[in-house]
């Protein structure tokens, strides 16, 4: 089908001219850190890394680690069994039959939720006082372990965890339960007539052919622990103290409440490095699928 | 009795779905406790009067932010699926050389967390002079989603059989007929799939408006469910009763709309 310039501009120019403004914004943001900006005007006075420097040896250098170690405790402690429990999940549903259609919804309301609602229901379940959780633990005679939970500093940042956990394992079971499909029907009957049990089948037919769904699931879930924000905010406020805050929460605080607008923006681009990381492979391998 | 492998099965995820139900569970029960009820604890039974009471308190609070939540993600919705779909539509159907580097550059600029945009785009809208105001929020939601919608969309428009379009080329047809006489109606279900996502996406987002926005007229309701906390501490059948509300126009379209909600979400990925 041929076309003219005319169709390039038409068809073509919003996009262009968006994905050139989100380019323009985030030179922006990395010209923001090597400024000293401070307060709701711009201030364009170039301080090289003062920023950054402020960061990692001034007096912001105690918040900055917190959240820092908060960014990778997210790291280390959300994916796994988000991905794991998923995977689990979906195969469960791949081998119940039609309880799938009723099954498999139940998992994935809390996906369309809004963090801040998941955030609203889970810290009223956290609550030392009036929870649920030690309501439960309580009313069942295992009071003795009913636990401070979001108020207390070392378990918080595990308590925010959990419930994301609740919200992203439908969508790592959506993604494995279609993979597990497009694994062909004869390699499970094969292994059927072959004396293999469920289990077998887990371990040496699903696992090794779901490779292509992890890689998503840990680049999708990667970028959700980067840019946790609003679990935080309705949850802990970072708190107690600020042992729960994450970068995308220190960098809002420092920006828009106490506008270090040029420290803001520093934190902005640490976090900018570390997804670019992820989100760079990512998009060079999801290009060169294209059939053009 | 004894179970077959599968009843086994059957019954394990029952129970696992019982325990993933419970928060969406309590929320909804504790929003139709009274305070009488609330103050006994016992979350896990359900309500015994139903306090509709609640739900006004609720709605008093989360009017504005539920019809400001309407009035900014519908359209934003809408612009961007539509803009996001010409482009989806020459990156995935048309033979253009550059195609492939500006679908990398879209893919970037989706997938990045976008707090690294939050501080030029809060001065981009205040020098439009569309800081706290409900254009204003479009704008920003039109520029986080449309490269987005052109990715979607671009994935979807490349499961049209490529006859179609060589049928159409004989027939003196152009790209602009071709957009809307053929693909927009042969791809609708990938279309309603990512409008599905885009305003799920748009609808749930809290970073955005609690930058931008302050007071009550212009904000959107999920800072002022975050809000509820605050004004109505401990008050927790208030909070649940927001939350429900809140969470009414994505979980109605989860349940109306089932599949095309799961293949948006899907597409979203670029699987």
């Amino acid at each position: 089908m041929t076309y003219t310039r005319t169709h390039v501009i038409l068809f073509l120019g919003p996009l262009l001219l968006i994905v050139v403004l989100m380019y323009g914004m985030m030179a922006w943001t990395a010209a923001v850190a090597m400024d000293d900006w401070v307060g709701m005007a711009p201030v364009w006075k170039f301080a090289g890394w003062n920023n950054f420097h402020a960061l990692l040896t001034g007096t912001l250098r105690q918040r900055f680690l917190t959240s820092l170690r908060n960014n990778l405790t997210w790291l280390g402690v959300f994916i796994v069994p988000t991905a794991s429990l998923g995977l689990l999940l979906a195969y469960g549903l791949d081998l119940v039959g039609r309880a799938e259609r009723v099954l498999r919804p139940l998992f994935l309301y809390p996906m369309a939720l809004s963090f801040v609602v998941t955030g609203t229901v889970w810290a009223w379940m956290y609550d030392p006082d009036a929870g649920v959780f030690n309501d439960i633990l309580r009313s069942i005679g295992l009071g003795r372990w009913a636990q401070p939970w979001i108020a207390d500093p070392t378990l918080g940042t595990f308590c925010l965890i959990g419930a994301a956990v609740w919200q992203y394992t439908g969508f790592t079971m959506t993604l494995y339960l279609a993979a597990i499909r497009d694994i062909p029907r004869e390699i499970f009957e094969a292994a059927r007539v072959d004396g293999a049990t469920d289990v077998n089948l887990f371990r040496y037919v699903v696992v090794p052919n779901v490779g292509h769904a992890t890689m998503i699931v840990v680049a999708m879930l990667i970028l959700v622990t980067l840019k946790v924000f609003d679990l935080v905010w309705v949850m802990t406020f970072g708190g107690p103290g600020n042992s729960t805050e994450v970068l995308s929460f220190f960098m809002f605080v420092a920006t828009f409440r106490q506008q270090f607008v040029g420290i803001g923006a520093a934190i902005s681009v640490v976090i900018m490095v570390l997804a670019i990381a992820v989100v760079v492979p990512y998009a060079w391998w999801s290009t060169r699928r294209l059939p053009t | 009795m004894k179970l077959s492998p599968r009843g086994v099965w059957v019954v394990l995820l029952t129970a696992v779905a019982v325990v993933w139900l419970l928060p969406l569970y309590t929320m909804l029960a504790t929003s139709l406790k009274t305070t009488r009820e609330i103050a006994m604890g016992q979350y896990v039974l359900p309500p015994r009067e139903f306090a509709v009471e609640n739900y006004r308190v609720a709605l008093d609070a989360l009017r504005y932010g539920l019809v400001n939540s309407t009035l900014v993600a519908l359209p934003a919705t809408a612009l961007a699926v539509l803009l996001g779909s010409w482009a989806g539509f020459f990156l995935s159907r048309l033979r253009f050389r550059p195609a492939p580097a500006i679908f990398f550059l879209a893919t970037i600029a989706t997938f990045l967390p976008y707090q690294i945009v939050l501080i030029p785009l809060t001065q981009l809208l205040s020098a439009l002079h569309l800081i706290n105001t409900r254009p204003g929020l479009i704008v920003a939601y039109l520029l986080l989603t449309t490269p987005m919608a052109a990715l979607i969309t671009a994935t979807f428009f490349q499961t049209v059989p490529m006859e179609l379009q060589e049928a159409a080329t004989l027939d003196g047809c152009g790209p602009s007929t071709f957009y809307w006489r053929i693909l927009v109606p042969a791809a609708r279900l990938g279309i309603i799939s990512t409008a599905i996502l885009i305003f799920t996406l748009v609808w749930n987002e809290f970073l955005i408006p609690t930058a931008m926005t302050q007071g009550t007229l212009n904000q959107l309701a999920t800072p002022v469910l975050a809000g509820l906390k605050g004004n109505y501490a401990q008050l927790w059948h208030i909070q649940m009763a927001g939350a429900t509300l809140t969470s009414l126009p994505p979980l109605v379209i989860f349940v109306v709309l089932g599949r095309y909600f799961v293949s948006g979400l899907m597409a979203g990925t670029l699987k």
